[in-house]
């Protein structure tokens, strides 16, 4: 894998999709993000992403990720 | 067959809260998990002839024990062996919701799966091979739909077989790859040992790799030595596999998870661009969202205003020249007629007595101490019940996560996530209710912060008394409304800013917390689920609260009527005990410009229930319409509004201090909170009254 291809989440525009490679959110949150369905190797849609959280949806469901957490997820654009 | 233990399980927004509704018909009792203040929720039913106690267990995404939520659970499952555990999926979604059951099952047989919202898959152009899903988890599953109470009965029908059959099942087993090789050693050390025997051993031994450590604590307690081993063997496995284990882990549920859902869902159509998406288009805009946001905040509580006080429809019809209209509003308000019934019942009471012979305290004692209190409690039991409602429908919508979403750009800058809009908003309807709510924060430092400074939002009860100040002392309306208005805008700012400086200055801390949270879709309110949540939070809150408010203004009407000379029957309440105690306050009452022991009886007496003010003005007065009975206390529009101010901060009340003092379990913490409201109120009220009474308007 080319790790230079690789964005912060919160960089993505909405209607983008990507595939997560990395959860640098420490273990805790990477824990509740990997349970809540959001592990390396799953695609990505970016619902929506502006001045708040940015809202992705993964498995299904539509998440709210704080924008500092959204920085640490990172992703390759499909 | 003695009594069935049923607990239900399921993640958030799966509909488990409906789903035991249904089950119990809404025969519930509401109460405290032991030692911890989530909230517990228990029913009883009968099923052919055999009684069921039913656990509705706490909504969460795991069984990691990472939070209060999940160590509950996974306690409860573990320590009470529940006859059967529901594990309530949504169908629409098994791709995610699968997780929890799949977690559980490697815990615990006795299990059936509730497959609920089958409805909304159907419609939805999804299919799900219910033989096929019970072939591979190797539990009963059965359709169901809480909402629309489809195979509710089928459901119990496979509880009570589950209940009554001997047969033990092996739990089901999630291939872990890599990390099987450490499983087995880990598993048979713990086999070898006897160790962490409530837990199945291969279950122990797959947590402990992912790192849990209220399992290892359990383990260093039993065998500290083991302990190390296994922590050796973890490092090791970590070292050699190269990866993360916990996301080795969940990795492999989830691939098990993809596998069941490939063989056995099919989607028959892809569903067109749904309400939600479209809905989210404006929710999650930048700048519609906030605005809607509020707007819908705006309107909800103008209803409940409205339907409880009449404020604000009474104060247009009032400045459109509609006198009689406004009068109207107000006298048909619920608090209007509750108040008028009390009236009546308490002077009926009254003439009964004395007709009967009793002596003049008697009578006092029972028709205005004891009646008095009841009705106090009985005119603030819809206020808060109706507050319940809207919330519960604005939260069951999905309304109120959005709502976090969007106002959490603003809350960053004080150092809050949006999650904190949920107490902010409750609190419009009671103080206990949003301090219990903070508990749901992800965050230790935000719920402790938040749980501090939500009370500082006006709640129903001093909506009242603010009302009723504000009609008091100035005739026009627009001058009511500006007095009322000021004082929410001033506590939302507040809330904000004295979060910052909680932040700042106790809890050291300068980032925000980040948001995770599900947005769960949108759907209109179920009346059941609204309506059963509404009935058992105020219930609760009755239960708690109810008999310490009617106590205390039995106490209270006893102060104000006995005084060193006994029993006073002619009235001068100025000889009671309840002035010498409000002689005490005077000093205090009079930096904000209120010097009369009456001003701070009323503030003693506040303190049990913020209402309890209007109740001493009247009980001081011998009027019993609070607007009168202020009206005769001289009561300047100056001293109405340091009042407001004074009144809204300077404690929350006793249910509310009792609230912090489980939510907060800190002493220090409480009393800083306390401290916190009384400096607030002393400092606002202060300067407002001073600054006015310099310039000239007093």
């Amino acid at each position: 894998m080319d790790l230079g291809r690789l964005v912060p989440l919160v960089t993505m525009r909405p209607g983008q999709r990507g595939r997560i490679v990395i959860l640098d959110v420490g273990r805790g949150k990477a824990r509740r993000l990997m349970e809540m369905g959001l592990l390396p190797g799953e695609t990505v849609d970016v619902v929506s992403n502006s001045i708040g959280p940015v809202v992705v949806r993964v498995r299904g469901i539509i998440l709210a990720l704080g924008r500092n957490v959204a920085s640490r997820i990172w992703v390759e654009v499909m | 067959m003695g009594e069935v233990l049923v607990a239900i399980a399921g993640s958030p927004n799966v509909g488990k809260s409906t789903l035991f509704n249904r089950i119990t018909g809404g025969n519930v009792h509401v109460a405290n998990w032991p030692g911890v203040t989530l909230q517990r929720a228990e029913g009883h039913i009968e099923h052919h002839g055999i009684k069921l106690r039913v656990v509705d267990l706490p909504g969460t995404y795991s069984l990691s024990a990472q939070d209060l939520g999940e160590k509950v659970a996974r306690d409860f499952i573990v320590g009470e062996k529940p006859d059967v555990l529901v594990i309530v999926v949504d169908s629409t979604s098994l791709e995610k919701s699968l997780y929890l059951a799949i977690m559980t099952l490697e815990l615990y047989t006795r299990v059936v799966i509730a497959l609920n919202m089958i409805d909304a898959a159907e419609k939805r152009g999804i299919h799900i091979d219910v033989r096929g899903l019970e072939a591979k988890l190797g539990v009963p599953v059965i359709p169901v739909s809480a909402l629309k109470g489809i195979g509710i009965g089928v459901l119990l029908d496979r509880i009570l077989d589950i209940a009554r059959s001997k047969i033990r099942k092996e739990p089901l087993r999630v291939d872990y790859d890599g990390l099987e090789t450490y499983i087995h050693r880990i598993e048979k050390i713990l086999r070898d040992e006897g160790t962490l025997k409530r837990y199945p051993a291969r279950w122990a031994a797959i947590r402990l790799l992912e790192g849990d450590e209220v399992l290892l604590n359990e383990l260093r307690e039993e065998d500290p030595e083991l302990a190390e081993r296994v922590k050796y063997l973890r490092e090791k496995a970590r070292i050699d596999l190269g990866e993360d284990l916990e996301r080795l882990a969940i990795s492999s549920r989830y691939s098990l998870i993809d596998a069941v859902v490939r063989s056995t869902v099919t989607r028959v159509k892809l569903a067109a661009p749904s309400l939600s998406e479209r809905l989210d288009k404006v929710m999650l805009h930048p700048v519609l969202g906030p605005l809607a946001s509020t707007l819908i905040i705006l309107v909800t509580f103008f209803l409940i205003f409205a339907v409880n006080t009449g404020f604000p429809l009474n104060l247009l019809f009032d400045h459109l020249g509609y006198e009689e209209l406004a009068g109207l509003v107000e006298e048909y308000s619920l608090s209007g007629i509750l108040g008028t019934f009390f009236d009546w019942v308490s002077s009926s009471m009254v003439d009964w007595l004395t007709s009967m012979g009793y002596s003049g305290w008697a009578v006092g004692l029972l028709s205005d101490g004891i009646m008095g209190s009841v009705g106090t409690l009985a005119s603030f039991t819809p206020l808060l019940l109706m507050a319940y409602v809207f919330l519960g429908a604005m939260q069951d919508s999905g309304l109120f996560p959005r709502a976090a979403v969007a106002f959490d750009n603003l809350f960053k800058k004080f150092g809050l996530s949006g999650r904190a809009f949920f107490p902010a908003a409750l609190g419009m309807g009671c103080s206990v209710a949003a301090v219990v709510s903070t508990r749901a924060m992800d965050d230790d430092r935000e719920r402790m912060v938040t749980a501090m400074t939500s009370p500082l939002i006006p709640c129903q009860a001093r909506l009242l008394v603010l009302l009723a100040l504000a009609s008091a002392a100035f005739s026009n309306p627009l001058e009511q409304s500006a007095l009322t208005i000021s004082v929410y805008l001033l506590s939302f700012m507040l809330y904000l800013v004295t979060s910052k400086l909680l932040n700042k200055f106790i809890f050291r801390v300068d980032y925000a917390p980040d948001l995770m949270m599900e947005l769960p879709p949108y759907h209109r309110p179920s009346l059941r689920v609204v309506w059963w949540y509404a009935r058992s939070n105020t219930e609760h809150f009755l239960r708690k609260a109810g008999l310490l408010i009617v106590g205390l203004g039995v106490a209270t009407w006893f102060l104000l009527n006995f005084g060193p000379s006994g029993y006073l029957s002619d009235g001068n309440i100025a000889d009671s005990f309840a002035a010498s105690i409000g002689e005490l306050l005077v000093p205090l009452t009079s930096l904000i410009g209120l010097p009369d022991w009456k001003y701070a009886l009323a503030f003693e007496v506040g303190f049990v229930a913020k209402e309890g003010l209007l109740i001493t003005f009247s009980a001081i007065t011998g009027i019993s319409d609070p607007v009168e009975a202020l009206r005769a206390m001289d009561l300047t529009p100056l001293r109405a509004v340091s009042m407001a101010l004074a009144m809204n901060y300077y404690v929350p009340c006793l249910a509310t201090v009792a609230a912090l003092t489980t939510e907060l379990r800190v002493g220090k913490y409480v009393f800083l909170t306390v401290l916190l409201e009384m400096v607030l109120a002393l400092l606002l009220a202060g300067v407002a009254y001073w600054a006015g009474y310099l310039l000239g308007l007093a």
